[in-house]
């Protein structure tokens, strides 16, 4: 899949403008300063063998990945989802309920941290997508969201045997006070989404230079 | 005591609503419901003067259920809570007469003005 510099340009600027308003949300829920890095997007094959998602999800080494999944159908079909080191998890969902923060790192969690994270999964992937479709036109129909742990391999496998053909990954990094959660958004996009999706940015800077 | 009626699948989502709520309304009695389908059957049970209703829920989603509440109570206090910030959606629930849309995650400033609209419509009834 090629892409001009301008149009990888467009894409990384809107998805920067959502992932902000995003990590402000995000700061609106634990009620502390989000720091935010630029997020750098990719649009890759699902099923080539470059897919390489290891070289991409730098937290596989902690193992257990947590996966919170938004999917869409109708005009728009695919699914976006929200990976997290598990590891980390803990210390967000402290964070989220405004606690005092437990040094626990074990990956046994409730039916209500899971509540907790598919909500708060949500609610990122909900501004991420949402505020994407505001700027581009695209309206999206969503279904339930879901929440699932994951070893890197099985998430890999996952990515792998999509129905959809192209995924779009854009890596981020908020730090919460002292506490740094590094993840990554994947969107998988059918062929027809993505291409309508590089229509309308093509559009977009054409109209750059009318 | 005005009674509130939260409808939203997600456990976290109800407290965190309620908690902030309860702050702000001083005679308040706030029932839960986890899905459309229950919110509608305590709707008709409870009448509450406000509903608080999230979009994306199984079984009967949050727009089916405002609808299903107007035909019941076509005045029905109904403010929508929800994570999808989409200007097309947001369109199309306002057209169902809702007295306000707000974006997750749901504050103290969100539930003030809230607070402002729901006194307004009281006359003094807090």
């Amino acid at each position: 899949m090629e892409n001009s510099d301008m149009t990888q340009d467009i894409l990384k600027e809107l998805f920067n403008i959502s992932v902000g308003r995003a990590a402000g949300i995000l700061s609106d829920i634990v009620g502390e300063k989000i720091h935010l890095n630029v997020p750098n997007v990719k649009i890759l094959e699902a099923s080539s063998e470059s897919y390489a998602i290891d070289e991409y999800i730098s937290m596989k080494k902690n193992g257990t990945l947590m996966v919170s999944t938004l999917s869409f159908k109708e005009n728009y079909t695919g699914k976006a989802s929200l990976i997290f080191s598990a590891g980390k998890m803990r210390k967000f969902i402290s964070l989220c309920l405004r606690e005092e923060q437990i040094d626990r790192y074990d990956l046994d969690f409730s039916d209500v941290d899971f509540d907790i994270i598919r909500e708060i999964g949500n609610i990122i992937l909900n501004c991420i997508l949402g505020e994407t479709g505001n700027l581009l036109n695209i309206s999206f129909r969503y279904t339930l969201p879901e929440v699932r742990l994951f070893n890197a391999m099985e998430f890999k496998y996952d990515c792998q045997n999509t129905d959809n053909l192209y995924v779009l990954i854009l890596y981020i990094t908020f730090v919460i006070g002292d506490t740094e959660i590094d993840g990554a958004i994947i969107v998988d996009l059918s062929l027809h989404s993505l291409n309508d999706l590089l229509a309308r940015i093509r559009r977009l800077e054409e109209s750059l230079y009318e | 005591m005005i009674k509130i009626l939260i409808v939203d699948d997600s456990v976290f989502s109800q407290k965190i609503i309620a908690n902030i709520l309860r702050k702000q309304v001083e005679q308040s009695d706030i029932y839960f419901a986890a899905d459309g389908w229950n919110g509608l059957e305590k709707y008709k049970e409870l009448k509450p003067d406000y509903v608080f209703v999230d979009l994306l829920m199984p079984g009967l989603d949050g727009q089916s259920l405002i609808k299903l509440i107007k035909e019941v109570d076509s005045s029905a206090n109904i403010v929508v809570v929800t994570a999808d910030v989409q200007n097309h959606v947001r369109e199309e629930i306002e057209k169902l007469h809702i007295m306000t849309f707000i974006n997750k995650p749901f504050t103290e400033e969100k539930a003030q003005i809230i607070c402002d609209i729901m006194k307004e419509k009281d006359n003094g009834k807090q």
